[in-house]
């Protein structure tokens, strides 16, 4: 079933086309991943998913209703830049932003305790939020974004700023989500995450999008086109290999994605020659792989230095 | 717009502030302050300035001298015997502030006596000594004519006029000048209430901006709503601190005079009937003076929660579009402009509330909800004219807040360099 259903949404600010004729579906129950460089695009679609901004053209349905306060209601959104009021106690702050998403105040209270409970922070009530710690404030603000207990939850970035053991939570809360049946939809540009979460995976770029569908599917129709290489010694001879692009290279690894349709059993000539060779293996390529040849190398660049 | 949730706002945005150090210590000591103010300022015009200006006399009339020191002995000194070069240097090295020559010919006026002084002092100063030279000299003429003591009785007395005010209940004690100073008050609490409290608004949607809570808040609240919550709940918050301002003086007002009276009675009881006069010149019943028609309150409020619209929606926008407060400086300009211009009106106001400027000021929006009150309290404005100014105010209030709201809306997710007038107009447009 659709839950959140684009169809041909464009958004421009002034002259600069934001978002263009993208139409994508988000089925219930499943984690979807939004992809792509920065500024193409995947904040903006967020915001317009979640009614902040509206679309100039084209149409947004959560739950078979266009987006407008009542679908807001059904999601609960995380965005890129977290914030909380600094001067406000932890309690006051979570009733009064689950309060706005519309729940009655004894089930926000009931709801607030459950999950300051459950992430060992019912201490932290009666605080400030400026007397918090970086790490409780971010539990704070993902406890804001899922106390009202909606079906759909939206992630901007939610990965960025986190250290690894919050990475890690944040990951298992949210596959402990859709087991419940839950929606989720993130955007990101950390590809391993997303190999490892995600069921299907919307690519942007400029404002455009350039790949979907399911993830398993998107890689299968590349093809077993890419090398995993361990060796163990000179590992110059990489270099002189022609239509190929090493993707993940260090002294004794590299990713080779082979270009052109070349034969493989000549790159493992060549290896063998100058090193012991401890791996050779065919695979379907890594989404960074896929993204960089989707984007294209330039695009990559360009962000990187962004 | 869903109501539910500007009011969860406006309580949000009330609760937080009213608690507030700073607002409970600016309520209880603002008055305070300004008591403290007014008595220095009857203090110092009570008392003669600070320092006390002194006068050497050069009498050469040898009667002058004596009335002189009789008016004022710590500001005149006999230098009749010294020579004038040695006054002259006392006053260039600032021992006495200046020295007049009296001369017979003063006496009979057909020469000007002359002060000459260091340049300290100013216009009150000559002032004084002009008017204790006048006397002085007015005092001899007559006594040298050996006119009838009747005579010098109606040259001493000084005639002031009584007024009263004819009502529909009568004739009343007019207090004009209590009515014009308070309507001044209030005026002046209206500027201050539309500006400080404008500033805190802005002060307010800036912290969202810049804690970033904002787009949280946004998925949840339209923006439209989000601003109006967040204007009201400061516009109930100045009603709450104003409004325990005026409950106080209402009280302290009331009981002023008949608590002055008591102890007034008090002492009288327990001092002898010879001294009972001296004390007279203290009339309680004065106080009553300060009792005044609480419908001015009425207008009070009125106004400054129009007032207060008008130019909060322009705060928040000013806010919006900004990403600190430093950068709120180019757009402050607009806004402080037409209230300082009804600032510094309410000073005409106060002194003619009739005039047209008066009647103009009191009729423009931007500058009514400060100089209309200061009217209202001074002179009795037709209510025609209340009425244009509260629809003239009203209108530009929506348009206003029309305006405001669409440059708040794209403001609050806006980030980054800060916006020119242009891209504003632009934002306008968008919305």
């Amino acid at each position: 079933m659709e839950i959140i259903h684009l169809e041909e949404v464009s958004k421009a600010f002034g002259k600069n086309k934001a978002v263009s004729d993208v139409s994508f579906s988000v089925e219930k129950g499943r984690i979807f991943g939004l992809l792509g460089p920065n500024g193409a695009g995947k904040t903006t679609t967020i915001r317009m998913i979640n009614n902040i901004l509206a679309p100039d053209t084209g149409s947004i349905t959560i739950n078979g209703q266009t987006a407008s306060p009542a679908t807001q209601k059904m999601i609960g959104y995380m965005p890129e830049e977290r914030g909380l009021y600094k001067k406000m106690k932890v309690g006051e702050q979570l009733l009064y932003l689950t309060q706005l998403k519309g729940m009655e105040t004894s089930a926000a209270k009931k709801a607030i305790n459950f999950w300051l409970d459950r992430f060992g922070a019912t201490d932290w009530k009666k605080k400030e939020v400026s007397e918090l710690s970086k790490g409780m404030s971010q539990k704070i603000q993902f406890i804001a974004t899922i106390a009202h207990d909606p079906d759909i939850y939206i992630f901007d970035e939610p990965f960025s700023g986190l250290d690894p053991i919050n990475s890690e939570t944040l990951k298992e809360v949210i596959i402990d989500l859709r087991s419940q049946g839950k929606t989720i939809l993130f955007s990101t540009h950390r590809m391993e995450q997303v190999e490892q979460m995600c069921d299907d995976i919307c690519l942007f770029n400029k404002g455009k999008t350039v790949l979907q569908g399911d993830l398993r599917e998107v890689k299968s129709s590349f093809g077993k086109n890419t090398i995993n290489l361990e060796f163990e010694g000179d590992g110059s001879f990489l270099d002189k290999l022609e239509g190929v692009r090493i993707n993940n290279r260090s002294t004794n690894f590299a990713e080779i994605r082979v270009l052109n349709g070349q034969n493989m059993q000549e790159i493992l000539h060549l290896a063998i020659d100058h090193a012991e060779i401890h791996k050779f293996e065919r695979v379907q390529p890594s989404l960074n792989e896929i993204f960089i040849s989707t984007v294209g190398e330039d695009n990559l660049k360009n962000e990187e230095v962004a | 717009m869903d109501f539910g949730k500007v009011f969860l706002v406006l309580k949000r945005e009330y609760l937080t502030r009213v608690r507030t150090k700073s607002f409970i210590l600016s309520t209880l000591l603002t008055p305070l302050a300004f008591i403290a103010m007014m008595a220095i300022v009857i203090y110092v015009s009570i008392s003669d300035g600070e320092v006390t200006r002194t006068v050497a006399v050069i009498d050469q009339t040898e009667v002058l001298y004596n009335n002189l020191e009789e008016l004022d002995p710590a500001r005149y000194s006999d230098a009749s015997s010294l020579p004038l070069d040695s006054v002259r240097a006392q006053v260039l090295a600032g021992d006495v502030d200046g020295y007049i020559i009296l001369t017979e010919d003063n006496i009979s006026y057909t020469e000007k006596p002359t002060l000459v002084y260091g340049g300290a002092g100013g216009i009150s100063f000559i002032e004084s000594v002009e008017s204790d030279v006048r006397r002085v000299l007015r005092e001899e003429r007559l006594a040298r004519s050996n006119v009838s003591t009747e005579v010098r009785e109606i040259f001493e007395t000084r005639y002031n006029i009584d007024s009263l005010k004819l009502t529909e209940e009568g004739e009343e004690e007019d207090n004009a000048i209590v009515g014009a100073v308070f309507g001044f008050i209030l005026g002046l609490l209206i500027f201050i209430g539309v500006f400080g409290y404008g500033a805190v608004l802005m002060r307010s949607v800036i912290e969202e901006k810049t804690n970033r809570i904002v787009e949280v808040i946004a998925s949840s609240v339209k923006p439209i709503e989000l601003m109006t919550g967040k204007l009201l709940g400061i516009c109930v918050l100045a009603l709450t601190q104003f409004g325990i301002w005026i409950v106080s003086y209402i009280g302290l007002s009331l009981a002023a005079a008949p608590v002055a009276t008591m102890f007034v009675d008090a002492q009288m009881s327990n001092i002898p009937p010879e001294a009972v006069e001296a004390s007279a010149s203290f009339d309680p019943s004065k106080l009553e003076a300060f009792i005044v028609d609480p419908t001015i309150f009425l207008f009070f409020f009125v106004f400054f929660i129009i007032g207060f619209l008008i130019y909060a929606g322009i705060f928040a926008a000013i806010g919006a579009a900004v990403d600190s407060e430093q950068d709120t400086q180019q757009f402050m300009m607009p806004v402080m402009i037409p209230i300082f211009i009804a600032y510094f009106l309410n000073l005409r106001v106060m002194e003619n509330p009739d005039s047209t400027i008066a009647v103009v000021a009191s009729m423009f929006p931007l500058t009514a909800p400060i100089n209309m009150i200061s009217r209202i309290a001074a002179t009795d404005v037709p209510i025609l004219q209340i009425i244009t100014s509260l629809l003239l105010m009203s209108v530009t209030f929506v348009g206003l807040m029309w305006l405001a709201a669409k440059i708040y809306r794209v403001g609050i997710l806006m980030y980054g360099k800060k916006p020119s007038y242009k891209e504003l107009a632009k934002w306008i447009r968008q919305g």
